[in-house]
């Protein structure tokens, strides 16, 4: 399998879309009208950036094998419904023990102006 | 100490696969899930960690001052199951985050929030 600590991938754009925010607070019992649930981090950020990494050949995460064992969201402040925000995701270790691959998978989400919005860290256990 | 007990639905979790695009059939097609040896459709464990976050809102007194939120997915929650989180103060700003299962298991495990106090 490939080790693929280090790598990058290109940053995504993504307009958090009202009625969409608002249709995923009311599925976690959230208030919609709160404004953009914190977890749609799930959508703006994890969500525009792990599909590049679970697509990428030479990485090879076998998808099926796939457990999300941890999640982590760090926010400098939350999005607004409407606005468009940047994600770039990276491989921050890629490491195997006892037959397990371990991928920590972190994405950096920014504003329009660049500044900080969210940071994301996932770790992804691949069963072999 | 801030808790709310969720009894989760295929309903829900098919509202969530929707409104978060992740529609993975483990979620959505009980015959999927059980050809990969589940026992049939499971709860997203963002789902879980998003009704989390409403309980750690509560706490820090809005989700606008949520600052960080971690959790650690322990075991499989399906349709039927419900699960009682909480919420509870840990220092200043700091919340532990528990969710528990009606057998009593863990969900969530090594789960912490921390949010801005007011004025901050």
């Amino acid at each position: 399998m490939a080790a693929v600590a280090g790598r990058t991938y290109p940053a995504v754009t993504f307009e958090v879309d009202p009625e969409r925010a608002a249709a995923f607070a009311r599925a976690i019992g959230a208030d919609p009208a709160e404004g953009v649930p914190p977890t749609f981090a799930a959508v703006y950020s994890l969500g525009t950036t792990a599909p590049q990494l679970f697509t990428d050949e030479e990485a090879a995460v076998d998808f099926a094998r796939l457990l999300h064992a941890e999640q982590e969201f760090e926010w400098s402040r939350h999005p607004r419904a409407g606005e468009a925000v940047t994600s770039r995701g990276r491989v921050a270790s890629d490491t195997s023990r006892r037959g397990m691959r371990f991928v920590s998978f972190e994405t950096d989400t920014t504003d329009a102006e660049g500044a900080p919005i969210c940071r994301s860290r996932a770790l992804f256990v691949i069963r072999s | 100490m801030s808790q709310r007990a969720v009894t989760f639905t295929r309903e829900q979790i098919a509202a969530y696969a929707e409104a978060s695009g992740d529609r993975n059939p483990i979620h959505l097609d009980d015959g999927f899930a059980r050809s990969v040896g589940l026992p049939g459709v499971i709860a997203h464990g963002m789902l879980q960690m998003g009704v989390a976050a409403t309980v750690a809102a509560d706490a820090a007194g809005g989700s606008d001052r949520l600052r960080r939120l971690s959790v650690r997915f322990a075991g499989m929650v399906v349709p039927g199951d419900t699960v009682t989180f909480s919420a509870e103060p840990a220092g200043e700003g700091k919340l532990e985050i528990r969710a528990i299962n009606q057998r009593g298991e863990p969900v969530l495990t090594k789960s912490t929030a921390e949010y801005q106090l007011r004025g901050g």
